[in-house]
């Protein structure tokens, strides 16, 4: 069908989605770059205002379109810029986690990871272990949606 | 049918209609008897000759509360029949503030379980004519006689594995209380699937789910799904596609399914109303199980005072990533 779908030829790259939160992770990779440190270009970041905002949806829809790996990244517990946010998420998202691995996804596909806006060396670290998690286990088809074509796949 | 069951229809029809020919209610909402002798479907019962078709049998699986939602829109005070999951489903819907509790009487029915109309003729083999019950067992009236059967054996799906069976809120309890029961295999196909590897419950799901004809039954009969829109109806953005693939069939039952977490009361009512048997309750249980091994055994709809586990939070709570 379309590319999307047998992009497993050589030189296929992973696409891994993360959500950061504005306070602290996303400020996190700012330090990261700022700092002159290196991730790989295969993560896009995608900011929200807190991991509390984090919607399972969201999730979902970027396997759907293209997404072989997504990783949410918040401020440490205890740290939320609006106190509690990183707290209920911690809750959701581990139920969220255990729900899509039930669901036949392999558990290194969706992560959560707490970085702090210091943590400028752990943001590059954590993106790049992702990164290569998902180098190993190949493209996902899981979810992907026939009708989307790939980005990553055209360039 | 059995003179009991006349017996307690009628203990039923009394309770009921002193408050709804005396005006303390405005609607009753129970059951009478569907089109076959197998089925008992909801009565909204709004007068004396409604009443007279009330029934208390072996088929009134239908869960009620869900229909107050609707129905409280144009009354101002409802008597609902209440089985153990239609109590605990009006908990669920009272946490949610759809409804207020002095808007509803409520009538306890401890319940003994119901039948599945597909094990009976299992059963019977053939063609069935009616049954007839006594102390636990079940006689089937089949062409050639009769036949006897354990009426455990006959339960619903949704019945085997429940665990209260009485009304956790009532206003007046009908019938004396079955009591709590076990329920040792409510875990047992999740924890079977847990087993499988990651490729091997994939295609258990896209299989199952792929008889998926998206006609939303499982929502319109769940206490849970209370939302006046609902993701799937949203249009901006629009979450869920119509299409015909796997990709869409995942997206809807992973999300009806979550949306659930903590507050399923695990009634069952979506598995039994699906009409291509998607195995929709093990999707729940598994989120039922997780919640109570990580953050503590929660029963949703036992408790209405006690707060649904994603509604609160511990700072020491673990998680199911790694938090270093
Ligand atoms: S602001 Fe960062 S997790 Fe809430």
């Amino acid at each position: 069908m379309s590319a999307a779908l047998n992009e497993t030829a050589a030189g296929w790259e992973p696409l891994i989605v993360s959500f950061c939160c504005n306070w602290c992770s996303y400020a996190g990779g700012d330090l990261a770059g700022t700092s002159r440190m290196s991730y790989p270009a295969n993560v896009k970041v995608i900011r929200v205002p807190c991991s509390g905002r984090m919607n399972p949806l969201f999730v979902l829809r970027a396997f759907q379109r293209g997404a072989d790996g997504v990783l949410v990244a918040g401020c440490h517990p205890g740290d939320c810029h609006y106190t509690s946010g990183n707290y209920q998420s911690r809750r959701r998202l581990s139920a969220f986690k255990r729900l899509v691995e039930f669901a036949g996804f392999e558990p290194e596909r969706f992560e959560v990871r707490w970085i702090s806006s210091s943590e400028g060396d752990k943001f590059a670290e954590e993106m790049t272990s992702m990164t290569e998690k998902i180098k190993a286990l190949g493209p996902n088809r899981k979810m992907r949606d026939a009708r989307w074509q790939s980005v990553t796949s055209k360039v | 049918m059995a003179e009991r069951n006349i017996e307690s229809v009628n203990k039923v029809r009394e309770a009921v209609s002193q408050d709804l020919l005396g005006g303390r209610i405005d609607l009753l909402l129970g059951w009478e008897k569907g089109h076959y002798w197998w089925q008992s479907r909801p009565l909204f019962a709004r007068s004396e000759e409604d009443l007279e078709k009330l029934a208390w049998d072996s088929f009134c699986a239908v869960n009620l509360s869900r229909y107050l939602l609707e129905e409280l829109k144009d009354h101002d005070k409802i008597g609902v029949l209440v089985k153990g999951c239609d109590a605990r489903a009006f908990n669920r819907l009272l946490q949610d503030n759809m409804v207020k509790r002095d808007q509803v009487i409520l009538y306890g029915l401890p319940c003994p379980g119901m039948l599945d109309y597909n094990r009976l003729i299992e059963k019977a083999g053939g063609a069935l004519l009616g049954i007839t019950e006594e102390n636990g067992r079940v006689i089937l009236n089949i062409e050639s006689g009769e036949q006897e059967a354990q009426r455990d054996d006959l339960l619903l799906d949704k019945c085997k594995d429940c665990r209260y069976p009485d009304p956790a809120v009532y206003d007046q309890l009908l019938f004396s209380p079955q009591g709590e029961k076990e329920g040792p295999e409510r875990f047992k196909t999740v924890e079977e699937l847990e087993e499988m590897s990651a490729e091997e419950r994939f295609g258990y799901w896209e299989k199952e789910l792929s008889r998926c004809l998206r006609c939303y039954a499982c929502r319109q009969a769940c206490p849970f799904c209370s939302c006046r829109e609902c993701f799937v109806e949203q249009e901006n953005p629009r979450w869920q596609g119509r299409a015909y693939q796997p990709s869409e069939n995942f997206m809807f039952h992973l999300v009806r399914a979550y949306h659930g977490t903590g507050r399923c009361i695990d009634c069952g009512e979506c598995e039994r109303s699906c009409p291509v048997d998607i195995p929709l309750q093990e999707l729940n249980r598994k989120l039922i199980k997780d919640i109570n091994e990580l953050y503590g055994d929660y029963e949703a709809g036992l408790d209405a005072e006690q707060e649904p586990p994603l509604l609160t939070y511990r700072p020491d709570d673990p998680a199911a990533f790694s938090e270093k």
